[in-house]
This record gives C-alpha cells, sequence and structure tokens, in this order.
C-alpha cells in the first residue's frame, strides 16, 4: 500500500518536472500529467478497495515526525480514498478529454491541472484547518488558471469574477481560522470542541470558517459567479469544477460540520435545502446547456449540504446516504459535462444531435436517471434510506422538500432529455470526436459500476441482480438483432417467466400476472409489424414489464418501491417514443415521479424508520391505529391514483396513451394502468377504512371513482380523435374499478378484480384495431374516415365485440361487470356516488357508439378506396382477444371463482353462490350462456329484418350539404361526425372544462415566472455578486443570531 | 491594549479596503481594495499572536532554550501570517494579469462592463 | 471617477457596518493568553531538541507546517504559470514589447550594475540564516527578485533567459518535493528535517534540513517572482 501522502508528492512533483521541458516537448509532458494523474488515481483507488473491503485500517499520516496538533496530519479513511478517487479519476479522464487544449497551452497548464486535482485531494485529506486554508486557495488559483482553457472570451471575465469572490471567501476564513485557533489552542481539525452555536468568541469563529466554506459550495442565492464559470469553461473543466472541487468543498465542510457539534447542523440543512430548491427553480427558465447544468451542480451540491445537516441521526448509514449522493451527483455530472463538449450548440434542444449515436442517448438517460436518483443507481438506495431516517427522526418537513427539489430537478432534467430525443437535428452532423466519446463513456460505465456496489452494500435487495432487470438490460446489449429476433425474445421472456413463476402466486397475483405478463406477450405479437431493429423499444419495455414482475412478487416495501420506479422509467421511454410524445412523455414523469415521491413519504412514514418493512406490517399499522396510519393511507393513496390517472391527477394520460405508438397504447393502457389498481389493492387490503378528520378515506376514494368515471367518460365523447377518445375511456374505466375497491365489500372487489381483466382485454384489442386503421389511413380524427367496415372486416369485428364488452351490454364480460357492479351498489349505502356512476354507463355507450359509426359506417372517403386490412400483426392479437372476450363471457367463473373465495377470506362473507355457468346473489341471478342465448335469437332476428329493408334505402353522399353555396371555411365543419355530440356539449360542457389542466398548469407557469423574475438578480457585474455574497453573509449571520438566541 | 488597537486597525483595514472593492468599478481600484483588505486579515492574525511583556520566539543569548516558553510570544500565528501574505500575493498577481487580459478584450477597466453572462 | 454616494455604496456601507458588528463582537470578546497555548508551548519547549532551529518559527513554518509551505510555493509556482499562460494568450502586438520605453538612464544602469551583486548576496545571506535569525526563504527570494526587479527597470529591452529562470524553479520545486519523501524514508515522515544531522544548535550548518530548503525555497521563490515580473513586463505595450 502507498502511503496517501505520494498522491500530495506525485502531483506536485510532476508538475514541477514538467518545467524542466521544453516548450515543444508536449508530448512527453502529457505523457508525464497522464502517469502522474494515473498514479494518483490508483494509490487513491488501492486504498478505497482495502478500506472498503477491510483489508487496511484508516490510517493518520503525519508530517515532519511529530505528533499532531504540532505537526500537520492526513487521513485516509473509507470516505476519503473514495472521494479522492474520484478526484484523481476525474482528473485523469479530464486530461485526455482536455488534450487538444492542454496541447495548445503546453506544460503549464498541465502543471496547473496537476496543481489543481493533488490541492483538491489534499483538501479531501487533511486534518489541519490552516492546511486547508492552503489547498483552497490553491484550489482557486488553479481554477483561475483552469479556466481559461476555454475557448470562450467571456470566460476571463467568469474567472474574475470568480477571483472576487475568492478573496472574500479567504478573508472570512482567514479570521475565522485565527479566532478558532485563538479559543481551542490547535489548528487540528480534531481539537476544535464541539461549540454551541453562539455568536461571540468560539461560536462566531466557527460561524465564520462554515460560511466561508459553504460559500465554496456555490450555495444559492450568492452564486452567480459560479454560474458564469459553469457556463463559460470548457466542459472539460467544468466537468472538473463540477464534479471534483464540488466533492472535495463538500467534504472540507463536512469535517468541519463534523467538529462543530450537532448544534449547527441546522445550517446546514437549511442553507442545503435553499440551495436545492432555488437553483432546481432557476433552472426552470435556463436554456443554455452548460448553465443548467451549473444549476443542477449547485442544487445537487446543496442536496448533500442538507444531507449533511441530518448527519446526527444517520449514525452509520452517513456515509452510504451522502457518498451515495455525492458520488453518483460527480459522475453524472462530470459525464453531462463531457457530453455538452461533442454538441456544437448550447441550445438544450441541440442535444438532439446525440440521436446520431444511440449509446450517447443512453448515456444521456443514465446520467439524468442518476441525477434524479432512479434506480439502479447509488442516488436512488440512498434516497431510499435517507428517507427513512428522516421518517424515523420526524424530520417530515426535510423530508417533503427534498422530494420536492428532486422532483423539480427531475422536471427540467427530463423536459431536456425529452428535447433530445424528439427535436429536430438543426445542422449538419460531423460525427463524434471519438476520444471525447470514449470518456463519457468511462463515466456511463462508472455510473452503472457504483450503482451496483451500492446495490450490493444496500441492507435491500440489488436490483441490478435481479433477473427480470437483467433480461431488460440484456436487450441493451442485443440491440443490433432485427425487431423480429428481439420480439421472440421478448415473448419467450415473459412467458418463461410467468410459467416458471405461477406456481408459488396466490389468486390476486395470478389475475395481475396474467393480465402484466401473459397479457404483455399477447400484445408484444403486434409488435412483429415493426421492421428494422427499431432501437430503444426493447430495453423500456422489457425494463417496464420487468417493473411489473416485481411488482406483482414484492414482499417489503422496499421492493415494491423499487418495482414501481422501474416500471415507471420503462413507461417513459415507451410513451417518448410516441411521434408527438415528448410533452405527454414530460407531463408522465412528472405525476408519476410525483406519485412515486408520495408513496416513498408514504411507506418511510409508515416504517417508522424501521427496515425491512414487510407490506403485510400495513395492516399491523391499521390495526394499532397509529396516528400517522390515515397519512399512510393518504400518501400513498395518492401515488397509486397518479397512476390509475383518477380525475384530479390524470392530464398527463390522454396525451400519453394517444400519442403512443401502435403497439404501446395497448401497453401503456391495458396493461401499466393496472399497477395502480394493484397497488391500489394491497394498501385496501391492508388497511381498510382509515379516518381523517372524522372522513371516512374509502368514502373520498369512493367518490374520486365515481367522478373519474364519470367526467372521464364526458370528456370522451367530445373527442374528435379515435385514440384520445379511447385514452379518456380510461379513465372513466379505472374510475369504476376505483369505485368498486373503495366500496370495500366482497362485490365490489370482484368487480374491481373482473375490470383488470376485462379492461386489459378491450382497451388493448380497441387500440390495437384503432392503431391498425391508423397505420392505413394515416389519421386519427374520426370524421375523416368513414365506410371502412368493408375493407378492414377483421378490424371491424373486433371494434364491435369490444364495444359491446366495454359498453356493458349483453351478452359479453361488460355486462357481467355492470351486473356484479349493481350487486355492490346496492350492498353499499352511498347513494349518490352511485348515480354517477350509473349515469356514466350511457355516456360510455355515446362514445363508443361513435367508433363503430364513424370510422366503419358511412360514406367511404375516396382517398380511402384502396385501403387494405390492417396489418396482419395487429389482427392477431385482436382475434385472440375477440376469442378471449367471448370465452370470459361464457365462463366468467373459470378466472372469477377462486378470486371470489379468496376475497371472501378478507370479508368473511360468500355474497355470491357459483353453480354450474350460472352466478346467484341476493338480488338476482346471471346465467352468462342463457343470456348469450337469448341475445343470440334476438341479434339474428333484428339483422335478417335490417337486410330485408335494406334494398329499398337510398344512398347520399357525404358532402352534399354545403352552406347555401358558400364555401365554408373549415370543411370538416359540414362532415356530420364532426362535433357529433354538440347538443350535449351546450348542456353538459361546463362539466368538462379544463379545470384540473388549467390547475396545473397555474402551478408550472407561476414557477416559471418566479424563476424567470428571481435570475435577473444575477446581473452579471462581478461586483454585485460580491455584495450578493456579503448580504448572503450577513443575512445568515443575522438569522442564525436570531435562531440561537 | 497593544493587541487590541493592532486587531482593531486590521479590522478597520478589511473593512475600508472591502468597501473600496465594492465600490469603485475600476477593476484595478477593485484589486487594490482586495489588497488592503488582505492585510488588515494579516494584522488581524499577527495581533491574535500578540502577548504582552514577551519577546519575538528566537532562541538566542536573550532567551535561553530553558525558559523559552515563559518569555516568548505565540509563534504560531506569526508562521501562518507568512504563508497568509504569499498566497495574497499569488492572488492579487493573478487577479493583475486578469485585468490586463481583460482590458486586452474590451479595452476598459470597468467591471460593470463584463457582463455577458447573467442569468 | 467621481466618488458620487450611489445606492451600491449605501448597501455596500450598511453590509459592512453589519459584517463591522460580526468583527466587533470578536474583537471585544478576545483576551490574550497569559500563558502560550499548548501547541505553542509545544513549539518553544522541543523545537530546539527536534528541529534544531534557533528561529521557531523558521522551525514551523519549514517542519512542522512543512507541508504548508510547499503548497505556498506551489500557490507561487502557480501564480508564475498562469500569469505566463493569461498573458501568453494576449500578447502585445508583435515587435511593440518593451521598445516604447525611453532609455533608462546612465545613473540607473551604473547602479544596478553596482548594487545587483550585493542585493543578490543579500538574498541569499537572509535564507541561508532563516533559522538562526528573523528571515528565511521567502524573504530573501523575494529580495533575489527584487534585483532582477531593478535590471528589468535598467535595461527593459533586455531578455533574460526565461529558460534558466524556470529550470531554476522546478529543479529547486523537485529536489524540495525529494527532500519531503527522504523524510519519510529516513526520518519521521514527509518534510522531517532530520534526514541531516541536527548539528550544533545555532550554527550556519545546523537544524538539520531547513536551511537546505530554506535555500531551495529561496531559488525558488527568487525564480517564481522574477517570472512573474517578467511575464508583467512584457505586457507593457504602451
Amino acid at each position: 500500500m502507498v502511503s496517501a501522502i505520494f498522491i500530495i508528492a506525485a502531483g506536485l512533483g510532476a508538475a514541477f518536472l514538467l518545467g524542466l521541458l521544453k516548450e515543444d516537448q508536449k508530448a512527453s509532458a502529457f505523457a508525464i500529467t497522464v502517469a502522474a494523474l494515473g498514479f494518483m488515481s490508483w494509490v487513491a483507488y488501492d486504498w478505497a478497495v482495502a478500506l472498503t473491503t477491510g483489508r487496511a485500517a484508516p490510517v493518520d499520516i503525519l508530517t515532519a515526525g511529530a505528533e499532531p496538533p504540532f505537526a500537520i496530519n492526513l487521513r485516509m479513511g473509507v470516505a476519503e480514498a473514495w472521494l479522492a478517487t474520484v478526484i484523481g479519476v476525474t482528473g485523469l479522464v479530464s486530461a485526455f478529454y482536455l488534450r487538444p487544449a492542454l496541447m495548445r497551452l503546453g506544460r503549464r497548464a498541465m502543471a496547473v491541472l496537476l496543481v489543481m486535482t493533488m490541492a483538491l485531494t489534499g483538501l479531501v485529506l487533511t486534518r489541519d484547518i490552516f492546511n486547508l486554508f492552503v489547498f483552497f486557495e490553491l484550489v482557486v488559483i488553479a481554477t483561475g488558471g483552469l479556466v481559461l482553457l476555454s475557448d470562450d472570451e467571456r470566460a476571463v471575465a467568469a474567472g474574475f469574477k470568480y477571483l472576487v469572490v475568492s478573496q472574500i471567501i479567504s478573508l472570512l476564513l482567514l479570521i475565522g481560522i485565527i479566532f478558532t485557533y485563538h479559543a481551542n489552542g490547535s489548528l487540528n481539525i480534531d481539537d476544535i470542541a464541539a461549540t454551541p452555536m453562539m455568536f461571540t468568541g468560539a461560536g462566531l469563529a466557527i460561524f465564520l470558517v462554515l460560511i466561508a466554506l459553504m460559500l465554496e459550495l456555490k450555495p444559492f442565492p450568492a452564486n452567480g459567479w459560479a454560474l458564469d464559470i459553469y457556463e463559460a469553461a470548457h466542459p472539460g473543466f467544468a466537468a472538473i469544477f463540477s464534479a471534483a472541487s464540488g466533492t472535495a468543498a463538500l467534504y472540507a465542510a463536512d469535517k468541519i460540520f463534523a467538529a462543530a457539534g450537532p448544534d449547527w447542523l441546522p445550517l446546514a440543512t437549511v442553507l442545503g435545502l435553499l440551495s436545492f430548491l432555488g437553483s432546481g427553480v432557476l433552472a426552470l427558465k435556463q436554456t443554455n446547456d452548460r448553465r443548467l447544468l451549473g444549476y443542477s451542480s449547485i442544487g445537487q451540491i446543496g442536496f448533500v449540504l442538507a444531507v449533511v445537516g441530518q448527519r446526527d441521526i444517520l449514525g452509520e448509514s452517513y456515509l452510504y446516504i451522502a457518498g451515495g449522493i455525492l458520488i453518483t451527483h460527480a459522475v453524472a455530472k462530470a459525464g453531462l459535462y463531457w457530453l455538452s463538449g461533442l454538441v456544437k450548440g448550447r441550445g438544450l434542444d441541440d442535444w438532439a444531435v446525440l440521436r446520431a449515436n444511440p449509446l450517447l442517448v443512453f448515456a444521456f438517460a443514465s446520467f439524468v436517471a442518476m441525477l434524479v436518483g432512479l434506480p439502479p443507481f447509488p442516488g436512488f438506495y440512498a434516497k431510499w434510506d435517507l428517507m427513512h431516517a428522516l421518517a424515523g427522526s420526524d424530520r417530515l418537513v426535510v423530508l417533503g422538500l427534498i422530494l420536492l427539489g428532486a422532483l423539480i430537478e427531475a422536471g427540467y432534467m427530463f423536459r431536456w432529455f425529452g428535447y433530445a430525443l424528439k427535436r429536430e437535428v438543426r445542422e449538419a452532423f460531423p460525427g463524434f470526436a471519438t476520444d471525447k466519446t470514449a470518456v463519457v463513456l468511462v463515466a456511463l460505465a462508472a455510473g452503472w459500476a457504483l450503482g451496483f456496489v451500492w446495490g450490493a452494500a444496500s441492507a435491500n435487495p440489488n436490483l441490478l441482480t435481479a433477473l427480470p432487470i437483467l433480461f431488460a438490460l440484456a436487450f441493451l446489449v442485443l440491440e443490433p438483432l432485427p425487431a423480429w429476433a428481439k420480439n421472440i425474445l421478448a415473448i419467450a421472456g415473459l412467458v418463461g417467466w410467468f410459467v416458471w413463476r405461477y406456481p408459488g402466486y396466490d389468486p390476486l397475483q395470478m389475475i395481475f400476472a396474467v393480465v402484466m405478463i401473459l397479457g404483455g406477450a399477447v400484445i408484444l405479437l403486434a409488435s412483429f409489424y415493426e421492421k428494422g431493429r427499431r432501437i430503444g423499444f426493447y430495453p423500456p419495455t422489457m425494463l417496464m414489464y420487468a417493473g411489473l414482475a416485481l411488482l406483482i412478487e414484492a414482499q417489503t416495501s422496499f421492493e415494491f418501491f423499487a418495482a414501481w420506479e422501474v416500471l415507471t422509467i420503462g413507461s417513459y421511454f415507451l410513451i417518448l417514443r410516441g411521434r408527438m410524445g415528448e410533452p405527454h412523455a414530460l407531463s408522465y414523469i412528472l405525476f408519476s415521479l410525483g406519485g412515486a415521491f408520495a408513496i416513498l413519504a408514504g411507506f418511510a412514514v409508515a416504517s417508522m424508520g424501521v427496515q425491512p418493512f414487510a407490506l403485510d406490517n400495513l395492516k399491523a399499522l391499521a390495526e394499532a391505529a397509529v396516528p400517522s396510519a390515515p397519512w399512510v393511507f393518504v400518501l400513498l393513496a395518492v401515488g397509486f391514483m397518479t397512476k390509475t390517472a383518477s380525475i384530479g391527477l390524470h392530464i398527463w394520460l390522454p396525451g400519453a396513451h394517444a400519442e403512443a405508438e401502435t403497439d404501446v397504447s395497448p401497453m401503456v393502457s391495458g396493461i401499466l394502468l393496472k399497477a395502480g389498481l394493484f397497488g391500489l389493492f394491497i394498501l385496501l387490503m391492508n388497511m381498510g377504512h382509515q379516518h381523517l378528520w372524522g372522513v371516512d378515506l374509502t368514502e373520498v376514494l369512493v367518490w374520486i371513482g365515481a367522478l373519474s368515471a364519470f367526467l372521464g367518460a364526458l370528456m370522451a365523447i367530445f373527442q374528435e380523435d379515435a385514440k384520445r377518445l379511447l385514452a379518456y375511456s380510461s379513465i372513466s374505466q379505472l374510475g369504476y374499478a376505483l369505485f368498486g375497491l373503495a366500496l370495500m365489500n366482497h362485490v365490489g372487489w370482484l368487480l374491481a378484480m373482473m375490470f383488470v381483466i376485462n379492461h386489459y382485454i378491450y382497451k388493448s384489442m380497441l387500440f390495437l384495431a384503432v392503431g391498425g386503421v391508423y397505420k392505413r389511413t394515416h389519421t386519427k380524427l374520426m370524421y375523416k374516415m368513414g365506410g371502412l367496415i368493408t375493407l378492414m372486416p377483421f378490424t371491424f369485428v373486433s371494434v364491435l365485440v369490444g364495444i359491446i364488452a366495454m359498453s356493458g351490454v349483453p351478452p359479453l364480460s361488460g355486462f357481467g361487470g355492470r351486473w356484479l357492479f349493481y350487486n355492490a351498489i346496492m350492498a353499499s349505502d352511498l347513494r349518490l356516488p352511485m348515480v354517477l356512476i350509473f349515469m356514466s354507463g350511457p355516456i360510455a355507450f355515446l362514445y363508443l357508439f361513435r367508433l363503430i359509426h364513424t370510422i366503419f359506417l358511412g360514406q367511404l372517403k375516396d382517398e380511402h378506396r384502396r385501403l387494405k386490412e390492417a396489418p396482419f400483426w395487429l389482427v392477431v392479437p385482436q382475434m385472440i382477444f375477440v376469442l378471449a372476450l367471448l370465452a370470459f363471457a361464457v365462463l366468467p367463473g373459470m378466472a372469477l371463482q377462486k378470486v371470489d373465495g379468496y376475497i371472501g377470506s378478507f370479508f368473511g362473507d360468500e355474497p355470491l353462490i357459483w353453480s354450474g355457468r350460472a352466478i346467484t346473489s341476493t338480488f338476482g341471478h346471471w346465467n352468462p350462456v342463457a343470456i348469450m342465448g337469448v341475445i343470440g335469437v334476438v341479434f339474428v332476428t333484428v339483422l335478417a329484418l335490417l337486410l330485408w329493408m335494406n334494398h329499398n334505402a337510398q344512398k347520399v353522399k357525404q358532402f352534399n350539404i354545403v352552406f347555401s353555396a358558400e364555401r365554408p371555411f373549415k370543411p370538416q365543419t359540414t362532415h356530420f361526425a364532426w362535433n357529433f355530440f354538440a347538443p350535449y356539449r351546450k348542456a353538459m360542457g361546463f362539466l368538462v372544462m379544463p379545470l384540473v389542466t388549467t390547475f396545473w398548469g397555474a402551478i408550472t407557469d407561476s414557477l416559471h415566472s418566479t424563476a424567470d423574475f428571481t435570475r435577473r438578480f444575477y446581473t452579471g457585474n462581478g461586483q454585485t455578486y460580491a455584495v450578493q455574497v456579503l448580504f448572503f453573509v450577513v443575512a445568515t449571520y443575522l438569522i442564525a443570531m436570531g435562531g440561537a438566541s | 491594549m497593544l493587541p487590541t488597537i493592532a486587531m482593531a486597525t486590521g479590522f478597520a483595514l478589511i473593512l475600508m479596503g472591502l468597501y473600496g472593492a465594492l465600490t469603485h468599478r475600476n477593476i484595478l481600484r477593485m484589486i487594490l481594495g482586495f489588497t488592503i483588505a488582505s492585510t488588515g486579515v494579516n494584522v488581524v492574525l499577527v495581533s491574535v499572536g500578540y502577548m504582552p511583556g514577551r519577546t519575538a520566539p528566537i532562541m538566542d543569548s536573550a532567551v535561553p532554550v530553558a525558559d523559552a516558553a515563559a518569555r516568548v510570544i505565540d509563534p504560531v500565528p506569526q508562521a501562518l501570517v507568512l504563508t497568509a501574505i504569499v498566497i495574497g500575493l499569488g492572488v492579487t498577481a493573478l487577479m493583475l494579469a486578469y485585468a490586463y487580459r481583460l482590458f486586452r478584450i474590451r479595452h476598459s477597466l470597468d467591471i460593470s462592463k463584463f457582463t455577458e453572462l447573467k442569468w | 471617477m467621481t466618488t458620487k454616494f450611489t445606492t451600491r455604496s449605501f448597501v455596500a456601507l450598511v453590509l459592512l457596518a453589519l459584517l463591522g458588528v460580526a468583527f466587533w463582537t470578536l474583537a471585544a470578546g478576545y483576551t490574550p493568553d497569559a500563558e502560550l497555548n499548548r501547541t505553542a508551548a509545544y513549539y518553544a519547549e522541543n523545537t530546539a531538541r527536534e528541529t534544531g532551529a534557533q528561529n521557531i518559527v523558521t522551525a514551523i513554518i519549514v517542519t512542522y507546517r512543512g507541508l504548508d509551505t510547499l503548497g505556498e510555493v506551489t500557490v507561487l509556482f502557480l501564480t508564475a504559470a498562469i500569469v505566463a499562460l493569461v498573458l501568453g494568450q494576449s500578447k502585445a502586438p508583435r515587435g511593440g514589447s518593451g521598445s516604447g520605453f525611453l532609455p533608462s538612464g546612465e545613473l540607473l544602469q551604473t547602479g544596478t550594475k553596482m548594487l545587483l551583486p550585493i542585493i543578490m548576496l543579500f538574498g541569499a545571506y537572509v535564507f541561508v540564516n532563516g533559522h538562526l535569525t528573523p528571515g528565511g526563504g521567502f524573504q530573501g527570494g523575494a529580495i533575489l527578485a527584487s534585483g532582477i526587479l531593478l535590471l528589468l527597470l535598467a535595461e527593459p529591452k533586455r531578455r533574460f533567459g526565461h529558460a534558466l529562470i524556470s529550470r531554476v524553479e522546478s529543479v529547486s520545486g523537485l529536489v524540495y518535493v525529494l527532500i519531503g519523501i527522504a523524510g519519510i524514508v529516513l526520518a519521521g515522515g514527509f518534510l522531517d528535517n532530520r534526514i541531516l544531522p541536527l548539528g550544533t544548535f545555532g550554527a550556519l550548518l545546523s537544524a538539520g534540513a531547513i536551511p537546505l530548503i530554506y535555500t531551495l525555497i529561496g531559488l525558488k521563490v527568487g525564480a517564481e517572482f522574477s517570472s512573474i515580473l517578467e511575464s508583467l513586463e512584457e505586457t507593457e505595450d504602451a
């Protein structure tokens, strides 16, 4: 093991050695630089591994042969080793990245880079407070030098502003240090006595040291200078400035906070959260990529500072949590800055050029996921543990604010990612520099490796060893294969998993597994239609299915939440693939993450910080009537309802489902929404009735369900776009299911269960049918179609059957649903929502009727005369669904009888009597086979009658109703099917006013205008920045003084 | 009394220097302001080590090794101040070089003219 | 430049007044120690025995806090390198450098010739005796550089070998680091001065590696200052 002092000696020695070279020996100079950086990284990494595996113990490195505090000492512990590794590797990799600039400027610039890396490492290692100052100043000066690597002339001004502010910081730091020395008689950090937060003597001295160190973290709002550097510097240096400098400065602050004692931690918490939220909001308005990354850096460092503020409650897991977030941030941010060097333009949408290399898109996605704290990256595990610790110590405000900050960050990062994937590439693309691309890929590999390490170190299961997730990730490697081969593999994987796992499932799991896993395989049949390689489709699809597969089997809250996040990520990428999917994917991911964070908070509060928390424990929580139980219920229910798109949280759904690709729409509609229902099942099964302020929360859910069913249906009838119509109808249908569940009686649950199956079948079928029509007609607007019945008979059949099933008329299974439904309602005494539900039945028929009537009946359009039936592979699953519907209609008992018994075990009753193929309840009797027979006879009679009457029908052309020879402004207004339900709109239109959309829109608008207003504060004047820094110090001083006294 | 006066002078210099740096728009004057402020810091540093009635921490014929502990002032701040001075000098030189660069870019030394980067 | 009283001045005044309150609190709460604190007392008692230096401050700078000093030297090294970079990137128009100077005059030139050797000698004296008397590498190096400054003033058009200066700078820096490492191998740790015998207390060649290190620092600081001065001088394009 090489002593850590050699990291410093090597850095310095190499820097001095460079001076001996001639000015033009640039290649040798570069070789020396890289060798030294490599050696420094290797020493640090060697220690990191040895310390983590317990092969070595932490050591104090003495200098000058004297004991501390009389001589300076360095410490190499686990945290120091890892951070030194991050710094060293960032320096090393950046050196390669900066190679052209370094070669241009020569050995001096390389020496500066070496000293920078050395000084940052020193900052991490040193245990002497004055030595800390020396290293800080080295970093400042080296930063001043490396800023000049940029080709951007504005960087000079940025560098000067930085130096101005650094002067103020070093002034405060020095005064703080000398008075700290006076108070403690030592400059060693370990000798700083825990000082109560007060503002005289030692307390004030420590305050000055701390505030100076926190200013180094570029806290919001005293950070205009740092943002300018981020924007103007060479991206290779910005990566160091963000990843390495930020990390080292944070650790320096952490050392002093540890010494200063718990009294000072609220300072870190408050300033950290302020930075996290403040720079998050301001980032919303940024259009320059590097400045945006700057805001994000500041925000993330603020987040970690807030975690530093929690070190008193985190105990053993402190390093795991803070380190996880810090290192993920370092890797991701360095990666993003390196990526930005590959992109020529500075606008956010200029990143669209990345699409030329799918690997880079994957890198971008991974970095975004790392920053937002999604699985399987360290930030995810860290956030999970952090939230539990916070909940366990009742720091709920901090918990909420951190989640809010993370959501805001997700907002602007995912918006940006959407631009990169969907915006047009504006300029000709020259190709990427190989060496820079390689550097980005190093960061990518590091990020995934860290994800594995953190997962392995976690007390919870390592997600990167979960088979379904590995299977999904394998598709990344398989991307070069043709789509059909991948499709076969995907289907085989789903079916194989089901066959392997189903013997262990209880009936509830079984139903969901059939729908989600087998159902997924059936829908994938339609994907055979796609030709080529279909890059970027299979990994997210399989990730979504992996999440669903794991969700069904989740035993603990962690497994559940991790699966939930995995399926959310997968489905986000799927939705983003849609042609106009960008805004909808964004609102989907935001609602989903918002919901996920609600779930996370709910689980954290429920567990009271104790892990692992089995899902069954929710029951104990409810039975013990813990005061927090209703809140847990609310948080979880809200989280699940973002997925079921219940009214109020529904606005992401119509666009997301309607704009998705043909085979994706059924996946995200027929399958994905069920994840929310599954969650609600688990929740209600365990927690049952919860009361908050005297209100039974399940009654609130009943109302939400009824309103969703009613308003969803109402909104559907006014749609012209067939896929949007189906999307709105999903809101309505899931409303039914929620309603049934929330009734909390046996039949209601059975009904919800039936909806899980039914809705999957007919919604998938209809989406595929409409998608097939779209493939042929290239439009989704119904009034532009007509008369397709003869051209697309199979599609017609599936739409017809789907509609019959869905509208709940006999003989298909929809009727069974209704029948159960009325039984359920009768068994409950909530009459008013019942009326709403009752009314949404006929409304559903109104919009469904349009599908048949407008698309398949009526006049054929001229341009559609040569259309063919929908592609074969789109029809295949539809026909399977038709058969399934018929079968399910005749034999509902097949699936439901077992479930019925299972549900009975919860409610302890048996309201339905299953005799052969008939079912009897207290309110009536249902024999599906008999009904089928009756309906068949009626249908044949009516059909014969119609055929007989048809011979004297008169044909009418469609566009023959022109207003008195005037050419209408919009031709479609003359089509009978346009605005078909205008009279209803007049009567009930006020009910579908986009109140909810307006509400969420107002929230984002106000955030944006706050951001736009606040950022004017960064005037760009270096002197103003200096005044702001001073103001920040004085304000913190006054506020903290007020808080301490 | 003496250390208090020195310390007060140091603090006063810091505030004066900062005032100059924060109000003058000319970059050279700002640099000068910071130089004054860092001189103030150095004065404060040495004033903390001062102890009345003692002598410089050099052990010669006047201060025998044996009772050095009772005769000399605190040597640590003196060592620190040397470092602080050198670092201050380094930063000042760097700022001057930057000032030159800035002047060549815009032919002006007015800090408020360098605001392309903002918001 | 007008000295108008603006909003900016007012805000600055208020902020500085509040900062002044904080400083005032510090100063008011300050009482000088009656006894040396434990760190200082350790140095007073053990410097002679452990390092053999008469000047306690020197012992602290070169040995006990040697890492700081190495950093300090690096600060100058870094500044010299960056100043050269900054100014190198925006050289004055070709041929303009230094050409606009008036001749410096007989008096200055002759004076320089007389004084330069004495200044150099004095500089060397100051850093070699750093462990015995007030003074040391930084002070001595600054004196050396002042000699160079005089030379620059006397003969503005003359270019000294950048190469020589940077070689001196690099070699002294490297040797400094190597001595530090020798401390790990031969004595108690990085930069321990006891790699050489401590010698007779008070003699010129005593205190282990301290005179050697201070000589290196003196050379290095002198070279760095000279390099900064030269870089700045080259910008003269008036």
